[in-house]
């Protein structure tokens, strides 16, 4: 009893020695939130020493503990930038001073940024007008979107050390605005009407294979010369037409971003919607044609969307699926003649273009100057394929071309009944061997022998709705084969398991019969034993 | 020579060298107590060990073919259950009787404690009791891992995960139990050693003394009916008896096996193969232990992160270790009934137990939450749904403990009852409630105390 009371205390003594170990943890955990950045030891230069002790309208710092610790934690060099900007009134308030430590950039791009006199002065709200202000929080304050330095910070220009004076002229090292910044862009008035100077200018850097090299030399510096090629770019260049888009209306402005950044709006899942932008809108495409003269639709957009490619990139996020460039091309943007569709398909469909272009169908198709995939699948509205898609009846689809274009080849009519009705056995018995595979799973059957046919017939369904592409009956035939002996195979499974499932009811029951007649026994024994004497 | 002459000379042979006439004298004279309560409680024991024997059984035989190892583990039980013939029905035998040996231990151990049947002398006897219980948790949580499939290993990771919250050596026990800092295939191993090996020897070991004592002492007579002359033979009488229940436990474990082999699909109790064990794939949720491991698992949940400056986990496993420590100790704690007094209190005890394990182990099942897919239940929902079951369960036991066994006596029961009740009905977070409802009973067992104290100084004087 003693030994026991021992033992209980001794537990009891362990866990409290565990529970006092973690809340001593934790209480030294706490501290130090409650310390404060000690600056006294980095010799602030008087001007920037006035910005850290100035206090707001409420009598508390206006540069707060987390930036005092940024600055802090800032290289000595950064420092002394920060210092020359205070001295030279490109930094004038401690309230533009805690905007940019609020930024928290690498200790690089803060050097960087002190470095550039263009965005110190231009980020200070009292320097500038609503058209020349970087807003530093464009959230709270807001501003067109160009006009924001977190994302131009962000930008892939900026990361490769590219600034203002990249494209603005000047230098980032004057403190005053200098002529020359205006020499290299037409007059403000005119830049804003007339686009066609975007091209070239973007292009002084993005054609030079040599300057490209020295930045990005896996970039391709041909874009310039392929969108001279494409509708848009015939239409600026040649037409003057300054409504069409060129290189800042999907790439943007400030804070341009490569297409591997989601944020970009030339991310694979956001190509649908920045062209959109311009092709859904009723009022822009108004008065505008296609090459055939027949009026611009506005509707692709919204066809895309409900289209089996819409929802796989929109959706599930499969960044394999084609979006508007991968059929329209990118920068040389035109649409895809008739003769041109179904090489823009068959780049993802080999299987399925190889087939066609070994049928009759393709013969017809060229002889009539018929796009061929479009035909059947539509465009922009391309829906997932279904079995019922080859219909005979009035109405349905093979009958609506046969109907008209080939009634005196009943045959074909013939063919494509039985391509359906095999890959409709085919269908139904997959779906058959699935009930039956969860059937056998349930009740503690192997279904893994079912679960392979399952998988072979899966296969040979695959490959027949692919094969129907090429129109040809002995084809079709060769591949259904493998599937409808798979399906004979899976009923020859699923009677085996039910056959199983039999067997072991009834052993159970002839078990369970033996057992109760020796329980009848022995209960019979027991009553025997006991009976009075 | 005749049959009984050869069985006598074998008799006396056998009598020379192990002096076993006297053991079947005391067989023959060996009595189990009648009168005071049903006999059903008698054969808890021996229905236990009836599926342990199952057990061996047919372990041994799925040891014929099961390979401990990263690929061979999952790929064994796979082969076992669909190409050995009648490999499923071992494996769905070894399983359900796993479940059933510790339904059947817990109602025994239950029905022990009620019956405060380890009373002196045989306070050694639930001691020993106490311990075949551990091991067979034991046995249910190192064989669950061993088919090395999904379910098993994510079980495994958050089962061995709380170990870390054993103040001081946690995380050094943790390592140990699992080889490593993560559940691997070296966990596997130490599982496996740990089920055919240590613990069936320790096993038998505490098997051998558990019953040693039974035979030596006898069966526990219910309380006041100790020196009743009724008894039945234990031999033939009892053992048949016994049989004939093991007889209709093996119908209905053939039964179960047959027709659900994969268990009634709540969780805890499915073994459904499934996937093979990927360490790599994100654990999918709703992952739930073993029912037995449900109560714990369920007050784990209970407690917030940190509590009054300790962890949640480690508060929560404290209280479960005062609980068993509790349990294990019964027979001293309750010095009443070693004089032969009864002791309603610890009976309360006993039957709020019950109520309060049943109470998370619901909570744990997620009942009446809705939910499903990705889902999730609605925990207010559940907490009530779970309340309005207990409630009634409690109903039930509260009639019959007053009107079959005229108890009185319901402060424990009380209190885990007003807990749930607020926590249920009234959405207060279940420690609060708990933490109100103890106070509540120790204010009424200091009340009671007291004033027993009085009556007994007025008697003095």
């Amino acid at each position: 009893m003693k030994n026991l009371s021992c033992l209980v205390v001794a537990l009891l003594l362990t866990f409290a020695w565990g529970t006092v170990a973690r809340a001593n943890e934790a209480q030294t955990e706490a501290t130090p939130d409650t310390e404060v950045t000690d600056l006294s030891s980095l010799n602030l230069p008087d001007a920037v020493e006035e910005f850290f002790t100035a206090t707001g309208e409420g009598g508390e710092p206006i540069l707060a503990e987390s930036e005092r610790a940024y600055y802090a934690g800032l290289p000595e060099h950064a420092r002394k930038l920060v210092a020359v900007a205070v001295e030279n009134d490109l930094v004038s308030r401690p309230e533009h001073l805690k905007g940019l430590l609020d930024l928290d950039l690498r200790p690089d791009k803060f050097e960087l940024m002190f470095s550039d006199n263009c965005i110190l002065c231009h980020s200070d709200e009292d320097q500038q007008s609503e058209e020349t202000w970087m807003r530093l929080d464009p959230e709270a304050d807001a501003g067109p979107s160009h006009l924001s330095l977190p994302a131009f910070l962000g930008g892939a220009h900026f990361r490769k050390g590219l600034s203002c004076s990249g494209c603005h002229g000047g230098s980032p090292d004057v403190l005053e605005m200098v002529d020359e910044i205006y020499d290299r862009w037409p007059d403000f008035d005119t830049r804003r009407e007339d686009r066609t100077w975007i091209p070239e200018f973007c292009g002084r850097c993005h054609s030079d294979p040599a300057f490209m090299r020295g930045y990005n030399p896996a970039l391709a510096t041909d874009q310039v010369a392929k969108y001279r090629t494409s509708r848009h770019g015939k239409k600026l260049l040649e037409e003057g037409d300054s409504g069409v888009a060129q290189c800042v209306s999907c790439h943007g402005v400030h804070g341009i971003l490569g297409p591997q950044s989601r944020n970009s709006p030339v991310h694979p899942q956001a190509i649908p919607e920045t062209c959109g932008r311009c092709h859904s809108d009723v009022k822009l495409m108004e008065g505008r044609t296609k090459p055939d003269g027949t009026a611009m639709p506005t509707d692709q957009l919204a066809q895309y969307r409900e289209s089996v490619h819409g929802k796989a990139l929109l959706e599930r996020g499969d960044l394999g699926a084609p979006a508007c460039n991968d059929c329209h091309g990118n920068h040389a943007a035109m649409p895809p003649e008739v003769s041109h569709v179904s090489q823009v398909c068959r780049t993802c469909h080999t299987m399925n273009a190889k087939l066609f272009d070994g049928s009759k169908h393709k013969r017809a198709f060229e002889k009539n100057q018929w796009p061929e995939c479009e035909t059947c699948h539509g465009k922009h509205n391309i829906t997932k394929t279904f079995d019922a898609m080859l219909g005979t009846q009035p109405g349905e689809l093979c009958y609506n071309c046969h109907a008209r274009y080939a009634k005196h080849n009943p045959n074909c009519i013939a063919t494509a009944d039985h391509f359906r009705e095999t890959i409709q056995t085919l269908a139904e018995a997959e779906e058959h061997f699935a009930e039956k595979e969860e059937w056998m799973a349930e009740h503690g059957l192997d279904a893994g022998d079912l679960e392979g046919v399952r998988a072979d017939l899966h296969d040979a369904l695959r490959t027949a709705r692919s094969t129907v592409h090429a129109f040809d009956q002995s084809d079709f035939d060769e591949v259904a084969k493998a599937g409808l002996d798979a399906v004979k195979v899976g009923h020859e499974k699923v009677s085996a398991g039910e056959s199983e499932f039999h067997y072991r009811r009834r052993g159970l029951v002839i078990a369970i019969l033996v057992l109760v007649f020796l329980a009848v026994v022995l209960a019979l024994k027991i009553r025997e034993i006991e009976r009075p004497t | 020579m005749s049959s009984s002459t050869k069985s006598n000379s074998l008799l006396d042979w056998a009598d020379q060298r192990y002096q076993i006439r006297g053991l079947i004298e005391f067989l023959k004279h060996k009595e189990v107590p009648i009168g005071g309560h049903s006999m059903v409680w008698y054969y808890l024991g021996g229905t236990t060990l009836f599926f342990f024997t199952i057990q061996i059984l047919s372990g041994l035989l799925l040891l014929l073919y099961y390979q401990p190892g990263q690929d061979t583990s999952y790929e064994t039980i796979r082969y076992i259950t669909t190409k050995v013939p009648f490999g499923w029905l071992i494996r769905s035998v070894h399983v359900w009787s796993a479940h059933l040996m510790i339904l059947s231990l817990v109602v025994h151990m239950f029905s022990t404690m009620l019956l405060k049947a380890y009373r002196p002398p045989r306070e050694m006897t639930w001691v020993t009791g106490f311990l075949l219980f551990s091991i067979s948790l034991g046995f249910g949580f190192s064989g669950y891992l061993l088919p090395w499939n999904e379910l098993a290993y994510f079980a495994t990771s958050v089962g061995t995960d709380s170990v870390k919250s054993v103040p001081v050596i946690g995380q050094w026990l943790l390592e140990v139990m699992r080889g490593g800092p993560d559940v691997t295939i070296n966990t596997l191993y130490r599982f496996f050693a740990l089920h055919i090996v240590v613990l069936p020897i320790t096993i038998f070991a505490v098997i051998g003394m558990h019953l040693v004592m039974i035979q030596r002492q006898g069966m526990a007579p219910p309380r006041g009916h100790e020196t009743s002359p009724r008894g039945m033979p234990f031999f033939p009488n009892f053992m048949l008896r016994d049989l004939l229940l093991w007889l209709m436990c093996l119908i209905g474990l053939m039964t179960l096996a047959v027709f659900l082999p994969y268990g009634p699909g709540l969780p805890g109790v499915e073994w459904e193969l499934g996937l093979k064990a990927n360490p790599l794939a994100p654990a999918y949720p709703g992952i739930k232990p073993e029912w037995y491991f449900l109560w714990i698992y369920q007050l784990l949940k209970e407690f917030p992160a940190h509590l009054f400056g300790v962890e949640g986990p480690e508060a929560a496993l404290g209280l479960v270790s005062v609980i068993m420590g509790i349990w294990a100790l019964i027979p001293w704690l309750d010095r009443k009934s070693r004089q032969g007094l009864p002791t309603p209190g610890f009976t309360d005890y006993g039957n709020a137990s019950i109520l309060f394990i049943g109470y998370l182990t619901l909570k744990a099942w997620d009942l009446g939450g809705g939910g499903g897919g990705d889902v999730l239940p609605d925990p207010a929902a559940v907490a009530r749904t779970c309340a309005i079951i207990i409630l009634g369960v409690a109903a039930v036991q509260i009639a019959i403990r007053v009107l079959v066994y005229h108890h009185w006596r319901f402060t424990t029961t009380g209190a885990v009852l007003l807990q749930i009740i607020l926590h249920g009905f009234f959405g207060m977070s279940y420690l609060l409630a708990g933490a109100i409802s103890f106070v509540l009973a120790m204010g009424v067992y200091i009340i009671r105390y007291r004033g027993r104290e009085r009556v007994f100084e007025g008697a003095k004087s």
